[in-house]
């Protein structure tokens, strides 16, 4: 049986050098309001054990969630889930409540004032059924963002996280206490 | 932290009027069950206000929506997810505005048959159900913890009831003035939930500050950040401390209020109940999904 394909991301945080060109590449191709980002990257500090405080760039976007609080709460079931595992919003029956963007632990939704609909990253979706790559992880110079299909045991994404675990690095996922079984992968060596 | 900005007083007023609308119309319920010409006045006001609070209540909801005014015809996808709290909402208060309506055209002769106490346990369970999903909307949210308290509708259905009584006493005083009822029982209730909710309030800061992170945060907000003044002056001092002290007075027989006196302290309870809803909602942070690192 062939399995569907599953759209999932890593992010080798190491390798980010906060250029944001992610960011930029995002709102080029999809003409993202201009308060509006579909991908980030927040500073953050890990606490050293023995050395001092080290600096860490953390990108963050949709987690395309396989229990996604953004699916159960859309009253109108704009938000769905996807069979290749892409959380997708459909415009034109997004009534434009905004409950979702309050469900969302990831805060990765934001309200479109333009069209009035929710809106967030889509994994570049009508661009990657071209066969293209998503534009961020096209763009990011130091190839911190690594995307393909996990279920295709020789993706990209598929061999770095086996190359990963076998080295074994620190391999997570944002907020899995809360049970939304996010897609995007964190890897620090 | 970071705060949420998709809710703003739109969906405060929303929750408000919700709220005053059930109130009112729960308290004339169960004064109808109990003796509706002893309180026919104060029935036929909370009938008054009850249906269109709700109503206008969701004409603020609409046009918070991004595509309500634009594509109308999309309202109809609001029923169509069983597992959104929305879903739930709008079959909610759909079914009270077309009961409490009903009730109101009874209650002003308008139609002959009421319905009886059908009617009025449909209207006890609507109303219940409308204030408490003004909470529940907000307290199935795992994403914004000082939100995610079984407190949070409890507090809201408290703080309805408590408004509602305070609106119908507001329109009775007006249009019912010079027929006298006397209502003492009422208002007794009304100050016993008015203590009530005082406690939960403490209750709640109490919690949150023994909270996680972001809860402690968003009621730090409150107590002593950017919302303290709103917080401390318009919520607990104007629409809880200060009515709730005048009931207490008015119950020991040490103070009678009527007349536009009245009218401005059940105002300020109404006022009260709005900013309980604007801060709880203003204070809302994400949780933090950068749990492992600081900074």
């Amino acid at each position: 049986m062939i399995k569907n394909k599953k759209y999932v991301m890593v992010y080798a945080i190491d390798r980010c050098v906060d250029c944001k060109a992610c960011m930029v590449a995002c709102k080029a191709q999809w003409q993202v309001p201009e308060n509006h980002f579909r991908t980030h990257i927040d500073e953050k500090y890990s606490p050293g054990k023995y050395a001092p405080n080290r600096k860490y760039f953390l990108p963050s976007q949709c987690n395309h969630c396989d229990e996604a609080p953004c699916v159960s709460v859309c009253p109108t079931k704009a938000s769905h889930k996807r069979e290749d595992g892409i959380v997708y919003v459909d415009r034109d029956i997004c009534i434009g409540c905004k409950y979702c963007i309050v469900s969302c632990p990831y805060d990765a939704r934001f309200f479109n004032e333009e069209v009035g609909v929710a809106e967030k990253c889509t994994f570049c979706l009508p661009w990657i059924q071209q066969g293209h790559q998503p534009a961020c992880a096209t763009t990011c110079l130091s190839n911190t963002r690594i995307f393909g299909d996990i279920n295709d045991p020789n993706s990209e994404v598929s061999k770095f996280l086996a190359e990963a675990k076998r080295n074994k690095s620190k391999i997570w996922k944002l907020r899995e206490d809360l049970g939304t079984e996010p897609n995007i992968y964190y890897v620090q060596s | 932290m970071v705060f949420q900005e998709s809710f703003e007083w739109y969906i405060a007023l929303y929750l408000f009027l919700g709220g005053v609308g059930a109130g009112a119309i729960l308290s004339a319920a169960f004064a109808d069950l109990y003796d509706r010409e002893k309180y026919v006045n104060y029935i036929k006001s909370a009938s008054l206000i009850g249906m269109p609070a709700v109503a206008i209540g969701c004409f603020f909801l609409l046009i918070d929506l991004g595509q309500g005014l634009t594509k109308p015809w999309l309202l109809i996808y609001l029923f169509a997810n069983p597992t959104s709290a929305i879903t739930w909402g709008t079959a909610i208060l759909t079914l009270f505005i077309i009961v409490s309506l009903l009730y109101a055209a009874y209650n002003f002769n308008f139609i002959k048959f009421g319905g009886g106490k059908i009617t009025l346990l449909s209207l006890i369970v609507l109303a219940i159900g409308t204030a408490g999903y003004t909470g529940v909307l907000l307290g199935v949210l795992r994403a914004i913890p000082f939100w995610h308290q079984t407190l949070i509708p409890v507090l809201f259905i408290i703080s309805a009831i408590s408004t509602g009584i305070s609106a119908t006493v507001v329109v009775k005083e007006i249009l019912f003035s010079k027929k006298k009822e006397n209502i003492a029982p009422i208002e007794t209730g009304h100050f016993y939930l008015m203590v009530l909710e005082f406690m939960m309030v403490i209750a709640m800061i109490i919690i949150a500050l023994n909270g996680v992170p972001e809860m402690v945060f968003s009621i730090k907000v409150l107590l002593s950040g950017k919302y303290a003044v709103q917080f401390w002056l318009i919520f607990m001092i104007l629409g809880l401390l200060l009515p709730t002290l005048l009931y207490g007075l008015q119950e020991i027989k040490k103070l009678h209020m009527k007349g536009s006196f009245l009218i401005i302290i059940e105002l300020l309870v109404l006022l009260g109940g709005y900013y309980l809803r604007y801060l709880i909602l203003h204070a809302g942070v994400f949780t933090e999904k950068f749990a492992h690192y600081i900074g």
